[in-house]
């Protein structure tokens, strides 16, 4: 059985060691799993296999004590299935302008519109107050017909630049 | 001639630390290295331990690669010694028929010179990653022991300086 667990705290050494350690009371063994500080807070985002007879239940009580001792907000445990490794990222998209609201939702909303699959996706706030910089690294699946005006239309009629690079990986 | 089974970390051959070949070694060897690294479409270049055979020979050929610039063509690289190494170096993506669906961000020097037989080939960019990828794997070294940064070296950066 494949769970997916995901909590978000104030960072401080000692979360990933409790999580694991609550999650290895049950036979856990954690697969794919993405763990970051996100503006001070940790984040936390793994898909963990447990045997199949295991206590949801308790699994999840375990976790919250767990996640209370580190001061976590609440530790979600959902069980998935049907995971797929799907299809590796085929550019990265880079897009960066002045700070406001909506930049995530454009840039989501355009790679939509033309069936572009984002395998991941990182933003971060920087510059100062009053000129607050916004970055998006954004992986893509882009399908063989390309985005056509897409990048053109970020940049004209949303202000913002953006770049789109091949992701070069080197088989040796 | 054969094509040989490429080994998978983790394969313990992977990981040793490859002896010297002898002359009456090496001919059947390379013939195999050569039959394998051709039957793929686009691989540049394959290391003895990764068909199995634990000694120092490895080939490196990346004519046609849309990267490569004054390449050597075929290198057959038996028992090579890496010379000089560039200080100016690269970060670059690389994956490894050893280790399937694994990529990472890698640094290595912009140029290597290398002694190989009685040739001395001075490499440069992609060519020079590729023979010192190679030659990492007679060392028992793969690219994950080699890590430069996660993904993002861009968001990483800020939170040295």
């Amino acid at each position: 059985m494949n769970l997916a667990v995901t909590a978000i705290g104030r960072d401080r050494p000692g979360i990933v060691a409790g999580i694991t350690g609550a999650l290895l009371d049950f036979g856990g063994n954690v697969d794919d799993s993405q763990m970051s500080i996100l503006h001070g807070q940790f984040a936390v985002m793994l898909i963990v296999s447990v045997p199949d007879d295991a206590d949801l239940e308790a699994v999840s009580a375990r976790l919250e004590a767990a996640g209370q001792e580190l001061g976590l907000g609440g530790i979600s445990v959902t069980e998935v299935s049907g995971l797929d490794r799907g299809e590796g990222p085929t550019h990265v998209l880079t897009v960066y302008g002045p700070d406001r609201a909506g930049i995530v939702h454009d840039v989501a909303v355009l790679l939509a519109e033309h069936g572009v699959n984002i395998t991941d996706l990182r933003t971060k706030k920087t510059g100062t107050e009053a000129s607050p910089l916004y970055t998006m690294m954004v992986e893509v699946v882009l399908p063989a017909d390309g985005i056509g005006d897409a990048l053109s239309r970020l940049s004209g009629e949303k202000g913002l630049e953006a770049h789109l690079a091949e992701l070069e990986t080197e088989v040796i | 001639m054969a094509v040989r089974e490429v080994l998978t970390y983790p394969h313990p051959l992977l990981k040793q630390i490859c002896t010297p070949a002898q002359p009456e070694e090496i001919e059947p060897v390379v013939t195999d290295l050569l039959d394998t690294m051709n039957s793929f479409d686009h691989c540049v270049g394959l290391a003895a331990p990764q068909i199995g055979v634990p000694l120092r020979i490895a080939v490196v050929d990346i004519t046609g690669h849309p990267k490569a610039k004054d390449p050597h063509g075929l290198m057959v690289l038996i028992n090579p010694k890496v010379t000089d190494r560039s200080e100016g170096s690269k970060v670059s993506r690389e994956g490894c028929l050893s280790l399937p669906d694994l990529t990472a961000n890698v640094r290595r020097p912009r140029r290597a010179t290398v002694q190989f037989g009685d040739r001395e080939v001075e490499a440069k960019g992609f060519e020079a990653r590729c023979i010192l990828h190679e030659i990492d794997h007679l060392d028992g070294i793969l690219f994950l022991d080699r890590v430069a940064s996660i993904t993002d070296d861009l968001f990483r950066r800020q939170n040295y300086g």
